[in-house]
């Protein structure tokens, strides 16, 4: 076949979804949008971004093996990491890729903030960023107990405990996390699902918010001395 | 921003979208490399480095270390700057101010300065916070461990608290006066502090709470004590004599050569309290058996409230008549004894005569009189001499309360009776009648040891007891037991075992090793030897005991080969030691030959009479009083019998309401516990009642 007819049968095809779907006009306002001349400080955000879906597929490879009940949850983990194919580095990928998220998520939000880029008119895409960090820390402390070995277990005494100090609503936070007067099986399930549901829910919903106003609002120009 | 600024800078940002690039393909291509780069690090740190996984949580090991992930690190070490009631400071507050910080800044910064030189004040306070949070962060990963100063000269206390504490207390904890820090220690109460009730003695937690307490007071001992004395030995002396060289100073006899200055001046009152909360920390149970049940026993008997309590023991005063022994001794023999209490090493025979003939009062603390002369009209006189010491003038008020706590807790005496019976339902399948272990039903191959060695009670205070009761020790298949962590027992029946346990301690009835007499060379055969070693657990004729009897069953079980390896070898963790380093092959051959002679039926037990077992125990404990200073008198039938202050002590056929048996165990009315000093054998208190329950025959 002609390189030229393939492109014909291409370009139809693409014809046809357009009709159905208008993904061109939006192909060319998400991507083919012009943005100021940017330096690589600002591949933070989308490096962020990459973690964030590195974290998402190696977790739920993890869920496919993870058991969450105390009397199992450290032999899947070791089964895991000592026997699974490959189950090392995809465990190790999401151990690793947290700390990067963090760090990342961090150093963005410090790009953020010399860059004054929290200025009208990306107020709100801010207040998501700063929800979107505390999810990131979320996850982190609720991830950290699932492995139920003594660093993830006696690091959630400590943690769980410290939720307990705010006045008023300390108590109630501690037995929403809890879920009794000590860590116990259902401390597992709750800190499970909320680091494979609830979290995740949220984290997509805020994010979603996050990239469209990027797109809408585009992203700031590095501001010059007298800007 | 004002609406012309707004307007200006979205022109100008139209302008540079003018003047830039596309973001597919330019911008993307960028993205795309910086997410290589991040993968590339994240796929070798999970390669080279990996997710490390420490041994399986074990929520009883409360020694571990607990660290949160590094991008937690800052609120931790945050936490160690606002210690007790302040915590709320650093682990809400100052958290949320810098929350409200970010969440607030798009609207405290309106300016339209977009560079950050023009904004100092956003850069200060952005700079100051992160330049904080990796302060801290930095200086949570380089604190650890945090040794202390003391660890290098090898304070043994310093070393358990660095091991234990400093991982997330740091160097130093700052405690509000009035906190029961031993409460804290071993329950764990505050916030992410576990119980350390199953990792550390109570005598290591003493230790520690004395550390808290006086961090200055280790500098204390070294600088005035350390010289002469080590701190072992200071700190399991009487606080008694503490107190005394402290207030003497160079005129403290044993200090007298020294010159060695006066301590009242030379140290300001809070440093002598430091060092003596250092040396003997306020623990009530420890005082209570250093310094009160020698005269007290295991308990007294107190419904009072607390201030008068506290008042009694603050204010001392004498209240035991000692018997005059002018009559009963020879002159010689007063001057041994006198001799003997003025200074002992002149006079080594006295000890056997004060063994004899002092310690059912003075126990084993032998009084010092100033001289001769004092020593010997004591002594022929008696009278009220031996006052309770006025303890407000030699403990500390922190030592004082623990005491007071300790007195009133101790003084609700508890059923024993119910008390066993909850024993037998819930701990002997396990630990044996008696507490004597044996082969865990729940794990295969094991041994649980025996929980009734004085060693064990001794290092065990009740509230680690009742924690292990209560919550079980799930590494070694014990479940708990308290209905809190869903168990069967409720909070009164945990204290009540704990007291039930406690109550072996008189007289512990596993010892391991057992007390092993020595057996003179000439009468090394079978029966002897057996009498000696075999029969305090086999019984005297193999009917058994803590061990198992000799009955045909068991003799039917067992080859002689097996009786000789049991005797050879022994069995780990029982009280039933390895013999075969005590006994030669041929002694345990023999004996293998004279059990296989025993049948396990115990000799027919002659009954129990006044003369043949009671006088003794009368001569022993109470003929030292109650003989010569009126009230009742034991020393004949007749008297013991008949006299009393208020009637008869003794009312045969009704061991319950003879006020005799109720001073023996601590039900009396009045309160009374006797003997005042030692404290009298189960199994012959156990004798008196048989004998006033059987009408107390004189024989």
């Amino acid at each position: 076949m002609q390189p030229a007819a393939n492109d014909d049968r291409l370009k139809q095809t693409g014809d046809w979804l357009d009709e159905r779907t208008g993904w061109r006009g939006n192909w060319t306002a998400v991507f083919l949008r012009k943005i100021p001349k940017v330096s690589w400080a600002y591949t933070l955000g989308s490096a962020t971004l990459f973690t964030l879906v590195l974290q998402f597929v190696t977790g739920i490879l993890l869920t496919l093996y993870y058991v969450p009940e105390p009397q199992q949850a450290y032999a899947s983990v070791t089964y895991i990491t000592n026997e699974l194919s490959f189950g090392w580095l995809i465990r190790g990928i999401h151990h690793w890729g947290a700390s990067a998220m963090v760090l990342l998520a961090i150093l963005h939000m410090v790009r953020v903030i010399i860059y004054g880029a929290y200025k009208y008119p990306r107020e709100v895409t801010w207040l998501t960023g700063v929800g979107l960090l505390l999810l990131t820390f979320a996850f982190g402390f609720t991830g950290y107990l699932l492995p139920w070995d003594q660093r993830a277990y006696w690091a959630t005494v400590v943690g769980t405990q410290i939720g307990s100090v705010p006045p008023v609503v300390g108590g109630f936070t501690k037995d929403l996390m809890l879920g009794g007067p000590e860590i116990s099986g259902l401390t597992l399930s709750r800190f499970f699902g909320a680091h494979v549901w609830v979290l995740p829910s949220l984290l997509v919903a805020l994010v979603a918010i996050h990239l469209f106003l990027v797109v809408r609002n585009g992203i700031t120009s590095p501001p010059k001395r007298d800007e | 921003m004002k609406p012309n600024e707004r307007a200006k800078y979205l022109e100008d940002y139209a302008e540079s979208k003018k003047k830039g690039i596309p973001f597919f393909p330019d911008a993307i291509f960028k993205d795309a490399i910086a997410a290589l780069i991040v993968f590339l690090v994240i796929v070798s740190l999970a390669t080279f480095v990996g997710a490390s996984l420490e041994a399986v949580a074990d929520p009883s090991d409360a020694g571990f270390t607990p660290r949160p992930e590094w991008y937690f690190l800052f609120l931790f070490q945050l936490l160690k700057f606002f210690p007790g009631s302040l915590e709320v400071v650093g682990v809400f507050i100052i958290p949320m101010v810098a929350l409200g910080f970010l969440v607030a800044l798009p609207w405290t910064d309106r300016s339209a300065r977009r560079h950050w030189t023009g904004r100092p004040v956003v850069t200060s306070i952005t700079v100051f916070l992160f330049a904080g949070a990796i302060f801290l962060t930095v200086q949570a990963i380089t604190a650890e461990p945090p040794p202390t100063a003391d660890v290098a000269s090898g304070d043994q206390i310093a070393l358990l608290y660095s091991a234990n504490c400093a991982g997330c207390h740091g160097t130093t904890i700052s405690a509000s006066s009035g906190t029961d820090l031993y409460k804290v220690i071993e329950g764990g109460t505050h916030d992410g502090m576990p119980a350390w009730n199953s990792d550390l003695t109570s005598i290591e937690i003493d230790a520690l709470v004395g550390f808290i307490l006086s961090p200055s007071g280790y500098t204390l001992f070294v600088d005035n004590c350390s010289e002469c004395h080590d701190m072992q030995s200071l700190a399991e002396s009487d606080s008694t004599e503490l107190r005394r060289a402290l207030d003497e100073g160079p005129d403290y006899a044993p200090h007298a050569t020294l010159g060695l200055p006066v301590w009242r001046e030379a140290l300001t009152k809070a440093d002598q309290a430091k060092l003596l909360n250092f040396l003997t920390a306020p623990d009530g149970q420890r005082l209570w058996f250093q310094e009160c049940s020698a005269c007290h026993g295991q308990s007294v008997a107190y419904s009072g409230d607390r201030k008068d309590l506290e008042e009694l023991i603050r204010r001392g005063g004498g209240h035991l008549q000692m018997p005059s022994f002018g009559s009963a001794l020879s002159p010689e023999e007063i001057e041994t004894l006198a001799l003997y209490v003025t200074v002992p090493s002149a006079a080594p025979e006295g000890a056997e005569m004060f063994g004899r003939l002092c310690t059912s009062c003075h126990a084993t603390r032998v009084p010092t009189a100033p001289d001769l002369e004092t020593a010997r009209q004591l002594i022929s006189l008696g009278g009220s001499h031996e006052d309770m010491p006025v303890w407000g003038d030699i403990l500390t008020d922190q030592q004082i309360d623990a005491l007071v706590d300790y007195v009133l807790a101790a003084a609700k005496l508890p059923n024993l009776d119910e008390a066993e019976q909850l024993f037998l339902q819930n701990c002997a399948a396990c630990h044996g009648n008696l507490g004597e272990g044996g082969t865990n039903p729940t794990r295969a191959g094991d041994i649980i040891a025996p929980i009734s060695t004085a060693e064990y009670l001794a290092t065990r205070d009740d509230a680690t007891l009742r924690s292990i009761i209560s919550q079980g020790q799930p590494n070694f298949g014990m479940s708990p037991f308290a209905d809190t962590f869903g168990g069967p027992l409720n909070s009164d029946q945990v204290d009540l075992l704990v007291a039930y346990i406690r109550s072996w301690a008189e007289d512990p009835p596993v010892d391991l090793p057992p007390d092993i007499p020595i057996v003179p060379q000439g009468a090394r055969t079978a029966p002897a030897l057996y009498e000696a070693l075999c029969a305090q657990c086999h019984g005297a004729s193999g009917e058994g005991g803590i061990g198992p009897a000799y009955d045909a069953a068991w003799q039917a079980s067992k080859t002689d080969q097996q009786i000789f390896d049991d005797i050879n070898l022994g069995h780990a963790a029982t009280a039933m030691i390895a013999w075969g380093d005590l006994l030669s092959s041929q002694e345990i051959e023999d004996m293998v030959t004279y059990i296989r002679t025993l049948t396990g039926e115990a000799g027919q037990s002659a009954p129990l009479t006044y003369v043949s077992s009671i006088l003794p125990i009368f001569d022993t404990y109470c003929a030292a009083c109650h003989g010569v200073l009126g009230g009742w008198t034991a020393t004949s039938y007749e008297d013991a019998m008949t006299s009393g202050d208020n009637g008869p002590v003794i009312i045969p056929g009704d061991p319950d309401s003879s006020s005799l048996v109720q001073s023996l165990i601590g039900t009396h009315p009045d309160g009374l516990v006797m003997p005042p000093a030692v404290t009298m054998s189960q199994s012959d208190i156990q004798k008196i009642i048989d004998w006033v329950a059987a009408g107390a025959p004189e024989g």
